[in-house]
């Protein structure tokens, strides 16, 4: 029995292009996200992958309410939160958390590692008392693999790693359901980037975490994650078990993503024919009529350049928008 | 075959209030014509300041402290900055990372390029224009008349990075040396940068020297890869000698601590430990604190680098599979 914990429908966020000097009009719209749906199973990983400008972070900052989405639906166990204001949110703000991909950015430099660690659950009442949140935080510390006597310090005294490791402490320190993992891994070098994977997967395993995994890291997502969702200029153009998705791409775009990716394997490389696609991906603001993808698909038809393709269920588990997918 | 370039002992150092860098340290490898060297490594590792010692665009507090750099039988670092300047760009030319930072915002990418053709050929303003137009061809930029009078910011990134690229095949060199020329680059853009180096390698007969942290880029380029950490080679050898018989522990656990797309791992096994804090460092090998196979050895010096099977070479007293 499947248990969703995130249901996101038919999501938008649309930026309006603002021009003029002292009468500013709105000119254009950037649709950031453009009537996206997935849904997220509890314990379980989904991942969003894209390159730069899909949208990918918008979603996650929509799903958390950073930013309030344009149109849809976000139900956090079964509670549509897209309309909720603060005071309504906070419940659920306990409930969802986030690690960002930039340690540095992502912690106050003035404040120690204890405070870091210990705000959130004063703040969301986790622990009554400061003392209990800061025995709390000493047994949080060992989890993610640093020691007690850390929590005097203060972030510039640790590496990139050990800085994301204290970013996950204070994440989990309030017993999240659902964390969204911003590419999480990419300041960070790879002989460190397996012991952050790792202490994901273990943190999953004990408490059922549920994650949204957004990288542009392919290796990692096809590691990492149960399902994934391919993003091209706002939209989602395939999803499905991330295994079938890798083994047997249906959207041209993946294919040509998962074709673009060197395989650390020089005999693998040597014998592998690449799909290079033409020219870059076109701006968000004037996207190109039909499918997005057209003007650079390998297999473009007539009727791509003048309808998007419905965003259609094609098997048990896989939605692809593409005419040519039956 | 004559190699093209040879570094001996290369060591470069860095001297911080906090104490001397040992950024690279002992670094010698050799180049041969039409070859695609690789180097492989983490940040801070000292990939970027060995090629940087060898344009010798080393600034305070950083100084090269010893080593020959031997380039067609000459050794450039005893040469002085008006003659490095004919070997830069000309003889061996750079691209970086960003390309946003390599071209100058103020000037069109028509004057940028006839400027550096201007400077090393003694071509008239008419031949550089011809040049400078075929070259922005070569890089498959499309209409590149017109883009001649285009300014760097109305590129894209790939486009901006071909033009660098251009720039830098424009004198004809002998090296090209590309520092992380994908990494700020989306991955399908970064496998049209990789097959325009690549086709365009092989025809000019460019050798090459390619920096990257990325293991699967590194092995759909190059021929021959040197791993570094620590500001030290861990290993030298073929890419198939590097991928599949790794001797070096770093090399080793390097390549089991990364996924791949072509495969379901149910496990990543990562290094554990930090990468060196590169301040005055003991004069031991850098990866001893996270190395599983360490000896008594390890404890005392640094070893030397010995050659296990033909070019392929490592650092280490205790080699993975006994050094075969």
């Amino acid at each position: 029995m499947t248990e969703i914990l995130l249901s996101v429908k038919n999501l938008k966020k649309y930026f309006p292009v603002k021009q003029g000097f002292l009468i500013k009009r709105t000119v254009a719209e950037i649709k950031a996200v453009d009537d996206v749906s997935f849904d997220i199973e509890k314990g379980k990983t989904f991942a969003l992958v894209g390159e730069s400008g899909c949208g990918k972070t918008t979603v996650a900052r929509t799903v958390l309410k950073l930013t309030n989405p344009t149109e849809g639906q976000i139900f956090f166990e079964n509670t549509d939160i897209s309309k909720f204001g603060y005071s309504e949110l906070l419940p659920f703000r306990r409930k969802m958390q986030i690690v960002f991909q930039d340690p540095m950015s992502s912690l106050n430099p003035r404040m120690t590692i204890g405070q870091i660690v210990t705000e959130p659950m004063i703040f969301h009442k986790v622990a009554r008392t400061k003392q209990e949140a800061y025995d709390r935080a000493k047994s949080l510390m060992e989890m993610v693999g640093l020691k007690a006597f850390h929590l005097d310090r203060y972030p510039h005294q640790f590496s990139g790693g050990q800085r994301q490791r204290i970013a996950i402490a204070r994440a989990i320190a309030i017993e999240p359901e659902f964390l969204i993992l911003d590419e999480p891994t990419s300041s960070l070098d790879v002989s460190v980037q397996a012991q952050i994977i790792n202490l994901f997967l273990d943190f999953q395993e004990r408490f059922r975490f549920s994650y949204l995994f957004i990288s542009h890291n392919l290796g990692l997502v096809r590691f990492i994650s149960h399902t994934v969702g391919i993003m091209y200029l706002g939209k989602i153009v395939e999803l499905g078990e991330t295994d079938e998705v890798f083994e047997e791409p249906l959207h041209p775009y993946s294919m040509a993503l998962l074709s673009a990716t060197p395989i650390p394997d020089p005999k693998v490389e040597r014998s592998r024919q690449r799909i290079i696609l033409k020219g870059g991906v076109p701006s968000p603001i004037s996207r190109p009529s039909g499918c997005f993808f057209n003007p650079r698909c390998p297999y473009k038809m007539e009727i791509c350049e003048k309808v998007y393709p419905e965003f259609r269920k094609v098997s048990e588990n896989r939605w692809v928008a593409c005419h040519l997918v039956k | 075959m004559e190699n093209i370039l040879s570094v001996r002992n290369l060591s470069t150092y860095f001297y911080m209030d906090e104490g001397v860098v040992a950024a690279v340290d002992d670094v010698s490898f050799d180049l041969s014509p039409k070859e695609v060297l690789g180097i492989v490594g983490e940040t801070g590792s000292g990939k970027s300041v060995t090629v940087k010692s060898i344009m010798r665009l080393i600034k305070h507090p950083g100084k090269i402290v010893s080593g020959q750099i031997i380039y067609k039988g000459q050794d450039i670092m005893r040469f002085d900055e008006k003659e490095m300047y004919r070997i830069r760009g000309k003889e061996i030319s750079m691209v970086f990372q960003d390309p946003m930072t390599s071209l100058n915002p103020l000037y069109t990418i028509g004057d940028q390029l006839m400027e550096t053709i201007i400077q090393h050929q003694k071509v008239s303003k008419e031949e550089a224009y011809k040049r400078a137009v075929e070259m922005l061809g070569m890089v498959q930029i499309p209409e590149p008349e017109k883009r001649m009078k285009s300014y760097p910011f109305e590129f894209s990134g790939g486009m901006r990075q071909r033009v660098v690229i251009a720039i830098a095949l424009s004198c004809n060199p002998s090296i090209l040396i590309a520092d992380e020329p994908t990494t700020a680059l989306d991955v399908t853009i970064q496998a049209q940068i990789l097959d325009l180096m690549k086709d365009l390698q092989q025809r000019l007969g460019t050798a090459m020297i390619f920096i990257t942290h990325d293991l699967g880029v590194i092995a759909s380029m190059a021929h021959r890869i040197i791993v570094m950490y620590g500001g030290k080679q861990m290993e030298v050898g073929s890419s198939d000698d590097v991928f599949y018989n790794p001797a070096h522990p770093y090399t080793h656990m390097l390549l089991r601590s990364i996924p791949r797309i072509d495969r379901k791992i149910d496990r990543l096994e990562p290094i554990p430990g930090q990468p060196p804090r590169m301040i005055d460092i003991p004069k031991v090998c850098p990866f001893l604190p996270r190395c599983p196979r360490n000896v008594d050895e390890c404890n005392q010096k640094i070893p030397d680098m010995i050659e296990i099977s033909q070019g392929h070479f490592v650092r280490c007293f205790n080699p993975v599979g006994g050094g075969n």
